[in-house]
């Protein structure tokens, strides 16, 4: 809403976008109102004006494309990424249904804990001998002398 | 909009989605060829500035940035490509002719008369350029005067003086005809 609406405002108003106050911008479109209403008798004439050309303007004539236009413009729209296609894409999509990334990512993860694992296990300082106990106890074996007495 | 937002149908188009592709071309293309045929005022000519916009528009779309309404970006590439073609037609540049006076007939005489409304499409083409462009952004399509001054990039002061002239040449023009008749 504008305050300081002026009749020559609302003259400019009609002259530019109309009779219709619908067409007028918003930000004045309810000042211009007012002061139409108010003072109606001197808009009279130009509303009138305003309004026959309004009316002209609406019963203009407009030929319709035709109808392969649409059509036209729809073959040159960008296609869908191409699916993987062939013997690999289907054992693929079969394989890794959400994308050959997640085992490839897999395959990373196992690599770097491998390596932390590796680094965490050598700065502990057990050495060789208490790793091949370790490894003996895991089969129920007490000792490095059972492998001996089994072979 | 219904249902869908215009920048998530944008992304879709972009992507290769045919339905959404589909509904861009269906909402905004009565638009674009309308605004190309008033300022071309040939069919053929239209429908091609309306294939060169939407040709754009999919090379756009990809870096689209919703900074403006689709249908705002298109009738401005649309009248882009418009000018160029008019330039190449005829080097005249039209907003400097001078306007028609007014005469003693009103519009509501003019409108009386099956020659007049017959007529109404010719004098909207004889409109200077750029007065054209924003009466058919306005009063024709029912743009807002932002959006309007937006697609045809002006103020909104500039298009309202385009507007009143293009209107009182207009009335003018039909007035001195059946004055003449």
């Amino acid at each position: 809403m504008v305050d300081d609406m002026t009749k020559d405002r609302v003259l400019e108003l009609i002259a530019a976008y109309g009779a219709e106050p619908g067409g007028w911008p918003d930000d004045e479109r309810e000042s211009a109102r007012v002061l139409l209403s108010a003072e109606s008798d001197a808009f009279a004439a130009a509303l009138e004006d305003a309004r026959a050309l309004d009316q002209m303007l609406a019963r203009e004539e407009m030929p319709a494309p035709s109808p392969e236009l649409a059509e036209k413009i729809l073959a040159n729209a960008p296609a869908t990424k191409p699916e993987r296609a062939g013997l690999f894409g289907g054992l693929s999509a079969l394989l890794f249904p959400q994308g050959v990334r997640w085992p490839a990512g897999a395959a990373l993860a196992s690599l770097v804990m491998g390596l932390v694992g590796g680094y965490a296990y050598a700065s502990t300082g057990i050495g060789y001998d208490q790793a091949d106990s370790a490894y003996f106890s895991a089969f129920g074996l007490d000792s490095g002398a059972d492998w001996v007495s089994l072979e | 909009m219904s249902g869908i937002n215009e920048s998530d149908q944008i992304a879709r188009a972009a992507g290769g989605d045919r339905a959404a592709q589909a509904a861009l071309v269906n909402r905004n293309m009565p638009i674009v060829f309308r605004v190309a045929y008033r300022m071309l005022q040939d069919r053929a000519e239209a429908e091609d500035v309306t294939q060169e916009t939407f040709l754009r528009a999919w090379k756009a779309l990809p870096d689209w940035q919703p900074r403006a309404k689709f249908s705002t970006w298109a009738c401005t590439v649309a009248l882009n490509l418009c000018r160029d073609r008019l330039r190449k037609k005829k080097p005249v540049l039209m907003d400097e002719l001078p306007e028609r006076v007014d005469s003693a007939l009103r519009p509501e005489e003019a409108l009386a008369s099956q020659q007049g409304l017959q007529d109404i499409a010719k004098k909207i083409a004889a409109l200077p350029e750029r007065q054209r462009e924003a009466l058919t952004l306005c009063a024709l399509e029912g743009m807002s005067n932002i959006e309007a001054a937006a697609t045809m990039e002006v103020g909104v002061r500039a298009l309202e003086s385009l507007l009143a002239r293009a209107r009182r040449s207009l009335r003018a023009s039909l007035n001195t005809e059946l004055a003449e008749g």
